[in-house]
């Protein structure tokens, strides 16, 4: 079992109440584990904003974890060990 | 003439505005120009291509521009709320499209016009008003040299109509400033110095009422593809952010992977952006969520400072002021900013540009290479919000050191000399928006190649911060940006707004733009005929480029971006090193079919996409 703290940002945040959680995540400990731990935790409020509802994939977005910048998209089997950080860096273009 | 037109969404009518001998004439809009290049930003390149002669200066008469709107303004379609001025920009010396959001467009539609054209010169300061059918050239010497606000104020109780809509320049573009802007309402036409071109002519505004309506093939399809859009809009996880937060939802994320530009793009770390977060502005100013025509995001953000110096009432502030008045300059307070967004509506000046204009006068400063003497007094250190609020008031009233700044920071830094042109942040003249391509290989190649400078609707960086592509590695950038450049040019002559990208794009043309486009205009494209009439767009505006002189050699990205690596953060060692650039740019033209050597089109592409019209001018 890993404890990560996971920190979130704007609409996201705004459903988890906070700006760091820290989560445990059961074997595999993995980031797509994570997710799934988050989906659990709070339920359809954040599986709405993480995951697309028309396509039921997890949607395309950066992680940092740690100092690293993974992607959503190819590197959810990407190992997560005790103390650990991770933020959640959804895509933005501004205007 | 509604109703007539071959194709559905259009009037079928443009309006023409001749200042200097004082004639307005309605003539039919093209039948082929609609099918071929749809509206917007398409249609308008073409139409200039004709109307403005090659190496016209862009604050001379012979200059004309373009309020243009498109096949879906004034139709339920959401977020097809834009349209967009055009014209030779005095900033970037080639043709120009600053696309606006809100309601004049839709306003326009409904008098009856799918766009004006504006060529020649007034004798005296002048506005023209629409009303339906009728439209006048009148008198504006009573307003020239008011700020924006107050002239729409003028006007709205001249013509005692408060929900007219209304076009305004202020004080920077009365005086040709290059980056001046045009303020729609409250929105902005803000890159590109279309403000300038307006007070070139003596035109202070254009005011618009407008009764009728749009007519489209079959209701019940707008309607079905309207519904459809709205409920992915709703449901889809990257655009839910850009309701309750607006522009600046990722201010703290983008700060967190280490790509908010700060202290002039110095580093990508600000250690102050909590201060600058969405979720600070929603706490500290925003007052209520606002949208423009059909759309049903509504990120747009009315803040307000009830009282003290930065007391102020606005529509944002954006991410982009929040990028280059705030982090750029060191400037953490949410409420400078709220000041700082009004100074550059009223004065009608470009929050971009002008932002980092300051942020590069501030690093010289840092520096020595601009000292007290050279800014007029002002002590024009990073993080002083003061200090950037007075700089600010002397670009809008172009007055001493101002006046420099109201150049831009290319021609600053020509003028100030000493490597301050190291780090002026532009690309043929225009200065960069908060979103950096150093980690972003794809973006890089886009800014450079871009038609506009460093604009980020030439290119969006969004595809590779979703991690859909390999943002660190060369190969296939080119091709990548080519179609980004595609679904971006076919959604600004349509006049979708790229706010809620991913479900436009974010890498090439989605269905979602091609249902839109069919289900108004009644038409049955496909993909690859959506791509082509995309394809013919963007090489129009390149030949309008090609025509003026420009090569492959303008296709640049700053210094800094080449040579210095940022320094610290999770993105720390970032950098696009020229020979890279170079070979991405070769891969760029390849894919288009254009001269590698001169990275314009060839003969054979002009042809092929039937801009036979071009080939003596750029081949």
């Amino acid at each position: 079992m890993a404890r990560v703290k996971v920190k979130t940002f704007s609409n996201i945040r705004a459903v988890i109440g906070a700006e760091v959680v820290e989560v445990e995540v059961k074997k595999p400990e993995t980031v797509g584990e994570l997710f799934e731990t988050l989906y659990r935790k709070y339920g359809r409020a954040l599986k709405d904003q993480i995951w697309d509802k028309n396509t039921g994939e997890i949607a395309p977005f950066l992680i940092k974890l740690n100092e690293r910048i993974i992607r959503s998209t190819y590197d959810l089997d990407t190992p997560i060990r005790d103390g650990d950080e991770i933020a959640i860096i959804f895509p933005v273009g501004g205007g | 003439m509604a109703g007539k037109f071959k194709h559905g969404g259009y009037i079928g009518q443009l309006l023409r505005v001749d200042l200097t001998r004082e004639r307005v004439r309605k003539e039919p809009l093209k039948e082929e120009w609609a099918q071929d290049f749809v509206g917007g930003a398409g249609l308008s390149a073409r139409i200039l291509y004709e109307e403005i002669p090659a190496k016209a200066e862009p604050l001379g008469p012979e200059n004309a521009m373009t309020i243009m709107t498109g096949p879906l303004i004034g139709t339920i379609i959401p977020t097809a709320s834009r349209s967009c001025v055009c014209s030779k920009s005095p900033y970037t010396k080639s043709f120009f499209h600053s696309i606006f959001g809100g309601y004049l467009g839709a306003e326009l539609k409904f008098a009856g016009y799918d766009g004006v054209i504006i060529r020649g010169k007034a004798r005296k300061p002048s506005y023209i008003w629409i009303d339906d059918e009728n439209v006048e050239i009148r008198d504006a010497s009573h307003i020239w040299g008011k700020d924006s606000f107050r002239a729409q104020k003028t006007l709205r109780k001249e013509i005692r109509d408060e929900e007219i809509h209304i076009a305004t320049i202020g004080n920077a573009g009365e005086k040709g400033a290059p980056y001046a802007m045009v303020l729609c309402d409250m929105r902005a036409s803000g890159r590109g110095g279309m403000g300038a071109v307006m007070g070139s002519k003596l035109l202070k505004a254009v005011a618009v009422r407008g009764t009728g309506s749009v007519t489209v093939p079959d209701k019940e399809k707008v309607l079905e593809v309207a519904h459809r859009l709205n409920h992915i809009l709703k449901t889809t996880p990257a655009v839910q952010g850009l309701s309750q937060f607006g522009t600046p939802r990722g201010v703290l994320a983008l700060n967190e992977a280490g790509i908010l530009p700060t202290r002039n793009w110095q580093t990508e770390v600000f250690e102050n952006a909590k201060r600058l977060s969405a979720e600070t502005m929603r706490e500290r100013v925003v007052k209520g969520d606002r949208a423009c025509f059909a759309c049903s995001v509504n990120c747009t953000k009315y803040s307000v400072v009830p009282s003290g110096s930065y007391k102020s009432v606005i529509n944002g502030v954006d991410y982009e002021t929040i990028y280059a008045l705030g982090s750029c300059c060191g400037v953490d307070s949410i409420e400078a900013l709220c000041k700082a967004d009004e100074i550059c509506d009223e004065y009608g000046i470009d929050i971009i540009s002008a932002g980092i204009s300051v942020s590069w006068a501030m690093e010289c400063y840092e520096k020595g290479i601009l000292t007290k003497k050279g800014t007029d007094g002002i002590d024009l250190k990073f993080g002083d919000a003061d200090a950037m609020l007075h700089t600010l008031e002397k670009i809008g009233r172009l007055e001493g050191f101002g006046a420099l700044l109201a150049k831009g920071t290319r021609a600053a830094s020509e003028i100030v000399g000493k490597g301050s042109a190291r780090f002026a942040i532009q690309n043929k003249g225009m200065e960069f928006p908060g979103h950096t391509c150093r980690p972003l290989l794809g973006a890089a190649v886009g800014y450079a190649t871009g038609p506009r400078g460093a604009s980020h609707h030439d290119i969006r960086p969004t595809g590779e911060k979703m991690g859909l592509v390999d943002r660190k590695n060369p190969e296939g950038k080119g091709a990548y940006a080519a179609e980004i450049n595609h679904w971006l040019i076919l959604c600004d002559s349509m006049l979708l707004c790229h706010l809620p990208e991913t479900i436009w794009g974010p890498i090439k043309i989605s269905q979602n733009v091609i249902d839109a486009l069919n289900a108004v205009t009644g038409w049955s494209l496909g993909y690859e005929e959506a791509r082509r009439t995309a394809e013919r767009q963007w090489n129009m505006i390149r030949c309008f480029s090609a025509r003026e002189g420009f090569t492959r050699e303008d296709d640049q990205l700053p210094w800094r971006f080449t040579e210095e690596p940022i320094p610290e953060g999770p993105m720390k060692g970032s950098v696009v090193p020229k020979p890279v650039l170079e070979r991405m740019k070769d891969d760029y033209y390849q894919y288009r079919g254009w001269d590698k050597k001169t990275g314009n089109p060839t003969k054979e592409k002009l042809k092929e996409l039937g801009l036979d019209f071009a080939v003596k001018d750029v081949c």
